[in-house]
Formats: C-alpha cells, structure tokens, sequence
C-alpha cells in the first residue's frame, strides 16, 4: 500500500498532466466554427466497445468465407448494414482459446484471460482492451473512459460474470451506470452551486475519502495477506474516486457541455434502450466528455421488445428446435445490425471542427465472445471506423485460432496506444493493416 | 452453482486414501486423474499423429501425464477434450473410435477436468474477507437503523459461480462505495423521519358502499358519452347527406372507404359540427377516434344493469371482472387512499369480504397492493384466499409497510381486485366468455364488507439499537450539543454499527472533522450528523466482516467473531443482544450454549433470511423468472400461482427445519405444505387461507418432495414447452450430487430434426447417436422422459403435442402430432423404472448422495468459501453424524455450527 505523501504526490502529478491548451483547443474551439481547420491539432482518437452476449445465427449473419475481400455477399443478419458496407470489416476466425464456458460472452471478451490461471483461485481475469485504452487516450477528458451496462438483463442476456465489459488493470470487475437515465445524468448533469461552495464541497468530499482510506488502513494492518489482497478492492476504489476528485477539482468552472440531447425521462428497455444508449455515446464524444466506452448490451429485454416471447438462452440454442427459435435468433441479429448502422450513421454525420466526422477518428467493435449455442470459436467481429486506420470494407478471415487479443492489439496500436501485447496475444493481424 | 464434486472418479480415491490415515489439512490434498485404461484409447486413436513419430501441432499424448496436478498439464487435456467435443480430432479421413469408447473416454474426462480446476483452484480451507452481500447489507441495516432501504441501486452479487456468502466473488468498486454513502444517507434519514413519528397511531376505515353513487355516476356518465357520440356522428352524416355536398363526398369517398373514415374529414364537410360542440375534448375535435370509442363501449351498460340488480348494494360493493367502461369498470379495482397525514411506517390492511354464492374455487382469491407508477398495471404485493360468505364475510389481514420513498412520490393508494384481473389478455377473454354465455359478463364472486387501515405506533423502548446508541437529538433543533457529547454518540454509534467491535482511535476525530466541514458550508446539524454517521456505513469495518489475522492463519474465532458467523449465517444479519451478550461472557464457545443459539435462531421467524437466499440458490429457483410463461398456453400459472409455487418450496424447507424433520423428505413425502391457492392448483380439497401447513396427501398423489413441485417442474421448461434436458441435469446437480460437467463448448449442435414434426423422444434420440452427446446425455436424458408426464407449469398429463408454428407464430396446417407419453427408462448403468413414481422411488433411495450435495452447499454458504477436496473429512463428518439422526434437518446445522472449521478464521 503506498504512503500517503506518495498518494498524493501521484494525484498531483497526474492532475497536472491535464494541461490547459487541451481544454482550450477541445472544449471550447470546438464550438468556434470560424477557427481555421489548419491551427487545429490531429483530432483525438475514440473507441467504442459494443458486447451482445449470446453470439447470433450461424447461417445467416457470417458471410460465406469463400468470399473474402470486398467483394462478398452481405448475409441478411447484416442486411441493415448495407449502407456502411465499404465502412466496416468483419473478422473471421478469431478466438479467445482459454475461454470454456458456453454462456459467457462477454467476461473475458476484451481481455483474454485464463479463468483457471491462477492456482488457488477459482476465478481470474486480467484488464480489458478498452481499459488499456483509456489509459492513455482518457487523460484529457472528463472521464477517462465511459463504462455502461444493461443492469439486471445482464445474467439472462449471456454476458456471465462481471459489471460490465470492463476490467481494470488488477483484472477487477468495473461498473458503470445501468440506464440511459443514469448514464445521461453522469455525463451531463449540470451542477449550478456558486464555484466557491463547490470548491468547499471538494474539500468535504475529501475529508469523507480521507476517512475511508484511513479506515481502510487501520484495518489493513490487522489482517493477513489473502485478506488484504480483497481490502486492496477498497483502497482502489477510494483511489478512483479520488483520482476522479482531483479530475473534476481541474474542471471545477470549466462550463459542462451542452449534449443537443433531451434527458430521457422513463426507463425505456430493450431496442429503444440500445438506442438511446448509443445517443448517449455520440453526445459523450461530441462534446469530448470521453474518448473510450464500452456498452455490455442487454438481449434478454431487446427479444422482449421485438415481440419475441422466448427467452434468450432457448433460442441461442435454436439448432433442432422449431422454426420460430431461429426466427427470434435472426430477429435479434437484424435489430442489433440496425442499431449498429444507426450509430454508425450518427458518427459519420457528427462533424469535427475540422471538418472531418466523428466516423474518421473512431473506432467501433461489436461482437461477443460466444459463437452461437456454446460455440466459442469464430467469435462474432465487426470492426468499423477509420480511428485505428484499419482496413474497411472487406470480409477477412483470418488463420483459424487466431487470438481474438491481436484484433485488439491491432486497433489498441493503430488509435497510438502504446503497448507491447494485450492478454494472449501473439501480433497484429497483418491482413487489418490498410 | 454448486461446487462440481465428481465423485464417481475422485471419491473412490479419496476413500481409499481416507482408509490409511485421517485426513489433515496439511495432507496433501488428491489428484484428478484419468483412469489408467484410458490410455489405450490414446494410443489407438490419437498417437499415430501426436507421438514419438509425429508430433502434429507439437501434441504428445504419450507424455501426457494421467494424473493432473499442475497448469500446464490441465492446458493440455483441456486441448484433447476440446478437439474430441469438436468433433476434430481424430481427422475425418481417419478410422474413428468406436462410439461407446468415445462417449466413456470424454464422460470421465469432462469429469476429470472439472475435478482438476477444483483442485488447481482450492483455496485450502483460507476464507476470504467477506464483504456484505446485498441482501446482508440491507438487513444489517435495518436492525441497526430500524428501516428497510431499497438496495437494488447495488449489485446483486448472485449469478456468479458460487453463492453470494463467497468472499473472494464479492467485489467493491469506487461507485458503490458511492451508493453505500448514498444509501446509507437515505436510510438515516427513513430512520430520523421514523423515529420521530414512532407513537403515532392511526386508523381510517373506507366502507365499500361508499363507491356506490361513483358507481352510478360512471354508469351515467358513460351512457351520457355514448349518446352524446351517437347525437355527433348523426349530425355529421346528416351534414354528409346534404345534397350541396355530395360531389365533396364523392371525392372524399375515394380517400375514406368506410362511413368512420369519412367522419374523420368531418372539418371539410360544410355544416358538420365539431366534436366538441357535444361535450367532447380537444383530443376528439383533432382526432374523431375517441368518440368513436365511446360509442363502440357498449359492453358495460348489461354488465352495469346486472350489478346493480345485485344484494347488498347498500352495505358493501362487489369486485368485477372488466377493464372496461362504465360503474363495473371502476368497481374492477377498488381500495382506499392511505390519509395525507398518516407517516410512513408499520400497518396492517384488513378487508372485510365474502364470496358470492356458487364461487368456484379458483376465483376466490384478492390482489392486494399499492399503486405505482404504473397506476392501474401495478403488479400485487400478495394474493389473499377469501374464506368467508357475504352471508358471513371473514376479516383478512394484511401486514403493509408503507415507506417514505412511496410516502414522498405521493403513493398512497392501495387497491384491490380479483386475482389474476391484471394478467395481459385474460381479461379480455373472460369477458368475452362470459358475455357469449349469458349476455352481460363475469358473475361477480367477491363482495366487500369495508377496508381499513392501521398504523401500529412502535412499542415504547423499542428504538433501534442505532438511534439508541446514538442518544444525542438529530433534528436541527438539536443545537449547542457540545463536542464530548457529540464524541461520545459518534463512537457509540461507530461500536454498534462495528457489530461489538469497538471504534479504533483516531476514528472519531476524523468523524467529527466531517461533521465539522459539513456545518462549516451551512449544512444543518441533522445533514452534518448524516454525513458523519453515512462515513461509519460506508467504511470497511461495516462494509466487511473482518476477522484480523495478521499472523496466524485458521485461529480460533472470538465470541464475537462466532456470533456474527452465526448469525450472519442463520438470519443474514448481525448478531442480536443476547448473541453479543454470551459472546462477551465467553458463554457462546461452550458448546452446549452454542446448540441451544442455534436451535434459538433457527426456530426464530428470521431464519427465512437463510432459508430463502440459501434455497434460491441452491436450488437456482431464479430460473423461475428467466421466462415468461405463456398465458395463452397456460392460463392457470398466474403470477399468484407462480409466486406461490416458489413460496412452496420455502416453506417445505422452512417446515422441515422447523420440525426438524427428515432431509430425505424433499425427495418424497406423503405430504406438501400448501396453502389455499396452491391446493387449488394441485386439486386438493379442504384447505382455506393464505398460511401455508402441512397437508396429507392421498395415496398416489405424484406431490410430495421437489419433484412434484409446480416451481421445481415448472424451471425444467422454458414456459412453453419441457426441457427433459434441464430436469435431468438438474436431478443430477441438485438431488443425486452428480452434476454433469459443465455444458461443453464447440460441440456441433444437432439440426437434422429443426422444424419436423416429431415426439420430444424423437428429438433427443440424436442426443444418444453422437458420442459427444452421448457422453452426458445419456445419464441425463432418460431421468427427463421419466418426468414427462409432467407439464410445462407442473400439470399432469398424460400425453403431449407437438405443433409446428410458422414464422408469424400461426400453426402450421396437418403439421402436429398427439403421443401418449413413455415414461420408463432406465438410470445410465443403473435400475430401470417403468413411470414417474419408480422414478421417484429410485431417487428417493439415494439419500445419501443428496445429504452430501446438502452438506456441500450448506458448507460453501455458511464459510463464504468454495468447498474444496480439502474439505472433504468435513462433508464426510458431517454427513455421517445427520446419518445417525436419520438426517434430521437440524443435525446438519449442528454438525456444522460445532465443527472446526466454523469456529476457524
């Protein structure tokens, strides 16, 4: 455990980095539409995540992969896709091969990990790609990344353990908000206090996780190892939030963007849910709120919007059964592949400064960790977006067993994240690179 | 759920090992290992290409040790059961092994691996710092603050591999801490709100008869809408069939087919008047469609007409079955709003009520609730059997806690109406049934007599041992309190929230530095307080349940430390005076002391706080909420049915451990514990009211024991159709603690059958044919079949019907079948049965294996740990002393309370 003095040595240090040209060129000038694109800097480079949980239908969202390059047929799960067809490139043949368990889709989808890795411990995870992202792209923005999840359809939508899609470094499930209410509210809530009351309730705020932290510490000195090791959960959330303290301390004054998004009022579910929810992400990067966010999507509540009336495990198994199994299973692919092309839609149309669109500096993946059924093989891979400047528009299949960990390599590198190798990579996928 | 113990393969072992010498912890602990005949299976089908010849893909089998007890080895036949379940290896091209050998070599491998990763992953008896689960959290803040707080803001922590008690899968992030603060906010405030309103007393009683000019208004008014309808839409067609404007119609016809349609374009026509003109809104001027429906519900004025020919209008009022118009629509649900100045806090609801003459059975039940947001559609808080006549109506009562959070959003009304009146179309159908039959709609069956409602004021000196502890005023009124005084609360308080244990130094400066920079900003002394106390709730010593052992690894628990084990374990809350008490005197150790605690809390009514959690999950009955069961299908599996069926299956364990009765009654007993609505769905005469007790059965009666339990049987379904897959497996996992491996990955699915009309047998028959599948199925399927005769929603049947449906959900013509349902089989390797009951009998005969799977899981709840092979002289130990009492259901408790291991860190 560090020191105090070290702690907040850290805080400082980090707080500082957040240097004042950035929020001068991306908070404000972004609105100033009469700057001249040339005195801009490269625009800031986003990731987006997107996790569905149960994978999809087997004959009718891969394309044939006898028809590799661009030009091949556009399989009618993906049909809704059509417009962005040179936009996007679908991944075959990745997998993340430690992974055993037919129902979980979304717990080691971005970070490769052993479940089994560590002996004495039933369970084990590592940090998520988006994590790794966030590290360094998330330091000029509000929120380093933007976490969100579909509460409690979670369990029944495939997703298995965890909070959401994101793990931090230590492999500790992280949470985010659960609704488009909640989500919206994190993001945009307008704090109207006088700045030097706020600047009071910062200081109250830190006496609260100065309390935390010293109890936390006089515990700790009590127990043994294993037991500090699940203590160190504490001390790491009280470290965030103060790392998010010190974070909104630098903005303290600094006006909160305007979304150009009414709050949603109810707590929609299912399709319109997704929907809202991907509003929510082009709101948080139009106004630069973030640079990285993961959704962990329901399905469960997205069938029980579609009308479908079976739950969605059966039709994940819907090989054998009765027509209407596969039916709900292409129902779903369909809706989810209309939701992807909307927002895909909404990044191309939000224009940067410098005129270029959202779309130019994003990347966006979408897929899950399950096949279909409990086939965990050829994990569904959609990659769109020219932020990793990957190579668009083609039907790729890669050798068979390759990590689902060098796609995530490939694009973590391409959006300039330093890093050497991510869970059980082994390179980039040389066919990704344009 | 629960811990996978293969114990066809490593029990054996274990056994023989157990012979030589008692098991320690410092023993080492057996390996999973594959069976040594195995290895001519390697060798004939797999070394040709993996061996000292050839190694393709750099895979040896010759080198692959049989016994796994390291990472890299487990790796490895993780690989060979991976390519097996693929169907990859061998190639093709290659001669295959026989499929029986197959289908043993990857039953006991899939076996093999789940013992291996239990073994690589046991934790060796260390119990992880456990943090509050969320229902834990939320207990042990009601009996510290005396408030029940909505804690679904927090994870559930259930849904992971083992049950919410295991340490090492409760995890803490910065946001909850934030939502424990938040919570922990609101839950002082309920608690100052409520204790300054403990003595209040309150009652209101609502004679139903009051409704009965409403009543008529309603009918009038809508009579009135209906006319006033008619009276628009005939000067509208008189305006239509003016002969000035007949080209205008002419050329309006083409665009409006219908006479309504044509109405809608009122506005072009010259001289129609306007809707509003008639008393209608502007709603109805810009959009015709509304008076449209007023004309169109007609359905209420015979239905009216009938009820207001009925008796005894003038001492009460009947509940009706309509969703419609007119005074029987608003009698469909009736109630009272709760007074504006009656305070959030304890109740009882009581309703006066009796049945009309020739009620059947099943109408005979109440929904009870309070509406929310939802209004109208807002599910019951509970279903309530009405056991008297409007002759002689009897009082039921109903205990209701009315809290703040509804008290603010101005939820005040409680409602009333027959059971099953807010079920999606099956009102509707009803109705539509009973107008077919005899002109008007539903007879009426429920007469309410009055409704009343009852604030119980708290008893004096019955404060919440919080507030108690706190003793300073906390309104803001409260001022001038000096600091020593506010010193001592703020440490009083830290002590009784820290379960006993005493607040460490340094503690209560920093709550009073909070304190101080609260009141500092102009925050009042009750806020400065709550955020001085939210710190206490929010900080590890409340949020975990620590027992330091910096040094020594599994010491002796302190009495404090046991009693909160104990009671954490057998309430889900912290421990209670008298516990803290014995604990402090060193009296609880002793352990006659320690049994007579144990029978205290199990026969205390909060043991429903470890009889529900441990069910729920041990059972996994949250499947129960993981479909939506078709109303169509199933009219009779109502939400009353459904949330009866799972109380059934708590109040079985809840009577057992009460009576302390044979664990070997859950799988067959002469007898359910049932109450009315549940009788009334098995078809048992002669049970009246809502409480649950036990009832005999007749002779050949398929209930009695989990098999026979709408809510066990209704899990093996997906609310359509059976799942003999899921019940097999599920025998297997709950009641023969043999659990099939987990479901394996990459296993092609079988398609050949998709969309033919064909008997459920035929359809799994494929699962024999391919080894892979046969591996598991075979042992899982046929206890399946064996309860066929079961429906969907756990009726008896006799036979089942496949109907192929096409892509818009209509049957397909000439494609279904009708069969007779087969039930006999045989147990994979074991006896044959001819039906259900020989079934039941052969499991029933297995008492041990399911006292083993009890005492499993009852070990990983209570220690908050996996249970590991390690534990293995523990299970055993226990096992064989509940077998000396017959397993008697609180043997197993005692067993475990006095073990070791319970009293270890």
């Amino acid at each position: 455990m560090n020191a105090p003095l070290n702690r907040r040595h850290f805080l400082r240090t980090s707080t500082a980095l957040i240097a004042l040209p950035m929020l001068e060129s991306f908070g404000f000038r972004r609105f100033a539409s009469a700057a001249p694109a040339s005195t801009l800097a490269a625009r800031p480079k986003r990731m987006i995540f997107l996790g569905f949980g149960w994978g999809v239908t087997q004959q009718s969202w891969y394309p044939s992969m006898l028809e590799k390059g661009p030009d091949y047929i556009l399989p009618s799960g993906l049909a809704p896709l059509g417009r962005h067809k040179s936009d996007f490139t679908i991944v075959q043949g990745l997998v993340n091969k430690h992974v055993s368990g037919g129902h979980s889709g979304s717990t080691f989808w971005l970070t490769g990990a052993n479940e089994f890795g560590e002996p004495g411990q039933s369970f084990h995870n590592s940090i998520s790609a988006d994590q790794v992202a966030a590290g360094a792209l998330g330091k000029e923005t509000r929120f380093d990344s933007f976490i969100m999840d579909c509460g409690a359809a979670t369990q029944p939508s495939g997703h298995g353990q965890g909070l959401s899609l994101s793990w931090d470094s230590r492999g500790k499930p992280m949470s985010g908000p659960r609704t488009p209410v909640e989500a919206f509210h994190r993001l945009f809530s307008r704090d109207t206090t006088p700045l030097d009351q706020q600047q009071a309730m910062f200081r109250q705020r830190r006496s609260v996780l100065d309390n935390a932290l010293e109890s936390a510490r006089e515990l700790q000195r009590q127990l043994g190892k294993t037991d500090n090791a699940k203590l160190d959960e504490y001390f790491q959330g009280i470290r965030d939030l103060e790392t998010r303290l010190s974070r909104d301390e630098q903005w303290l004054g600094v006006p909160q963007p305007t979304p150009d998004l009414a709050e949603p009022k109810s707590s929609l579910a299912g399709y319109e849910e997704i929907e809202l929810m991907y509003d929510i992400m082009i709101a948080a990067l139009r106004t630069d709120s973030t640079r990285v966010l993961s959704y962990r999507q329901p399905v469960t509540t997205l069938l029980a919007s579609l009308d479908v009336r079976i739950d969605a495990h059966t039709m994940s198994h819907y090989p054998g059964k009765g027509p209407e199994y596969l039916e709900a299973s292409e129902k779903r692919d369909r809706a989810q592949s209309e939701l992807l092309a909307g927002l895909l839609d909404k990044l191309k149309a939000t224009r940067e400064p410098d005129g270029s669109t959202l779309f130019d500096h994003t990347t966006v993946v979408y897929g899950s960790n399950i096949r279909t059924g409990h086939n965990l093989d050829n994990c569904p891979t959609i990659l769109a977006g020219r932020g990793a400047g990957i190579r668009l528009g083609h039907n790729l299949v890669v050798p068979k067993d390759t990590p689902l960990c060098n796609a995530w390599l490939t694009l973590l590198r391409g959006s300039g994240v330093p890093v050497e190798r991510h869970g059980d990579s082994s390179g980039v996928i040389p066919q990704l690179l344009a | 759920m629960l811990p996978r113990l293969p114990h066809r393969l490593v029990r054996l072992e274990l056994l023989l090992f157990a012979a030589g010498a008692p098991l320690a912890r410092s023993a080492p602990a057996p390996h999973a290992a594959m069976p040594e005949r195995h290895r001519a299976f390697l060798e004939q089908n797999c070394l040709g290409c993996h061996g000292p010849e050839k190694q393709k893909g750099k895979f040896r089998v010759d080198e692959l040790p049989l016994t796994i007890s390291d990472l890299p080895t487990a790796e490895r036949w993780q690989k060979v059961l991976n390519a097996l379940n693929a169907g990859e290896m061998p190639p093709e091209d290659e001669a295959q092994p026989a499929p029986e050998l197959k289908a043993d070599f990857l039953e006991d491998l899939s076996h093999v691996m789940v013992a291996a990763r239990k073994h690589l992953g046991d934790q060796q008896g260390v119990i992880t710092l456990r943090r509050l689960n969320r229902r834990e959290y939320r207990n042990t803040l009601r009996d510290l603050l005396g408030v029940d707080v909505d804690v679904s803001a927090l994870p559930s922590d259930t849904g992971g591999p083992g049950f919410d008690t295991v340490g090492a899968n409760l995890f803490l992030t910065g946001n909850q801490f934030e939502q424990y603060e938040a919570l922990a906010r609101e839950a002082l405030e309920d608690a100052f709100t409520a204790g300054a309103a403990a003595p209040v007393a309150k009652k209101f009683r609502y004679e139903a008869e009051t409704i009965h000019p409403t009543f008529v208004k309603r009918n009038r008014e809508s009579l009135d809408a209906m006319d006033r309808a008619n009276r628009w839409i005939k000067a509208v067609d008189d305006a239509a069939a003016l002969p000035e404007n007949a080209a205008l119609v002419a050329t309006l016809r083409e665009i409006a087919a219908t006479d309504d349609a044509l109405r809608y374009h009122w506005k072009k026509i010259p001289g129609a008047p306007s809707p509003m003109t008639f008393g209608f809104n502007e709603t109805a001027e810009v959009n015709p469609a509304t008076v449209y429906l007023f004309r169109d519900r007609t359905g209420f004025i015979r239905y009216d007409e009938y009820y207001l020919r009925l008796p005894r209008l003038d001492q009460g009022s009947y509940l009706t079955v309509t969703s419609g118009y007119g005074g029987t629509g608003f009698a469909a649900t009736q109630g009272l709003s709760i007074p504006r100045d009656f305070p959030p806090g304890d109740y009882v609801v009581r309703i006066r009520a009796g049945t009309a003459p020739g009620t059947p059975a099943d109408r005979r039940f109440l929904e009870f609730g309070l509406k929310g947001f939802a209004g109208a559609g807002t599910p019951a808080l509970s279903t309530h059997h009405i056991t008297g006549t409007i002759e002689s109506p009897d009082v039921i009562e109903i205990p209701f806690t009315f809290n703040r959070q509804s008290a603010e959003r101005n939820h005040r009304n409680l409602f009333i109406r027959e059971r099953g009146l807010n079920d999606g179309g099956k009102v509707q159908r009803r109705v539509q049934e009973a107008v077919e039959r005899n002109g008007s709609g539903p007879e009426v069956a429920i007469w309410i007599d009055w409704m009343e409602i009852e604030r119980i004021p708290a008893p004096p000196g019955t404060m919440a041992p919080g507030l108690r502890a706190l003793d300073i005023g906390w309104d803001d009124r409260a001022t001038g309190i000096p600091k020593e005084k506010l010193r001592i609360a703020l440490e009083n308080f830290a002590r009784e929230a820290y379960r006993g244990v005493p607040a460490p130094d340094g503690l209560v400066d920093r709550l009073v530095r909070i304190y101080d920079s609260h009141q500092a900003t102009g925050g009042t002394h009750r806020d400065a307080l709550k955020q001085a106390l939210a710190a206490v709730l929010s900080s590890p010593r409340f949020l975990y349940r620590a027992e330091p052992d910096a040094n020594t690894a599994h010491r002796p628990l302190d009495g404090l430390e046991l009693a909160t084990r104990l009671s954490y374990f057998l309430w889900g809350a912290p421990p209670d005076g008298t516990l803290r008490d014995l604990a402090d005197s060193g009296k609880l150790q002793e352990p006659q002391e320690l049994a007579a605690q144990t029978e205290r809390l199990l026969s205390h009514p909060r043991s429903a706080h470890f009889v529900q959690p441990f069910l729920t999950q041990w059972l996994a009955l949250d499947r129960l909420d993981l479909f939506q069961f078709s109303r169509k299908l199933y009219p009779r599996f109502d939400d009353a049915v459904k949330s009866a069926a799972r109380q059934e299956v708590y109040e079985t364990f809840a009577s057992l451990l009460c009576e302390n009765g044979r664990l070997g009654d859950l799988l067959n007993a002469d007898y359910v514990v049932i109450n009315a609505l549940l009788a009334d769905y098995y078809g048992i005469q002669g049970v009246a009211g809502d409480a649950y007790r036990k009832v005999a059965l007749p002779a050949g009666s398929p209930r009695g024991g989990l098999l026979g339990m709408a809510a066990i049987l209704a899990m093996g379904s997906n609310g359509q159709r059976t799942n003999p897959v899921e019940r097999g497996a599920s025998v297997l996992r709950k009641l023969l603690h043999d659990p099939p491996p987990p479901a394996p990955a990459n296993v092609p699915e079988i398609e050949r059958l998709a969309g033919q009309v064909v008997t459920t047998r035929e359809r799994f028959h494929a699962h024999q044919s391919d080894p892979q599948c046969a591996s598991c199925h075979r042992k899982i399927d046929p206890i399946g079949f064996g309860l066929e005769n079961f429906d969907a929603i756990g009726q008896w049947r006799t036979t089942d019907r496949y109907e192929a449906l096409d892509e818009s959900g209509a049957p397909v013509p000439h494609a279904s079948k009708t069969w007779i349902i087969e039930p006999s089989g045989a147990l994979h390797r074991g006896p044959a049965f001819r039906d259900y009951f020989a079934l039941r009998e052969l499991i029933a005969g297995k008492k041990e294996d399911f006292a083993r799977g009890f005492t499993v899981a009852l070990i990983e709840y209570a220690l908050g740990r996996p249970c590991g092979f390690s534990d293995e002289p523990l299970i055993a130990g226990i096992v064989a002393e509940a077998g000396e009492d017959s397993f008697a259901t609180r043997a197993f408790m005692h067993a475990l309370v006095r073990s070791k291991e319970f009293h270890s860190k």
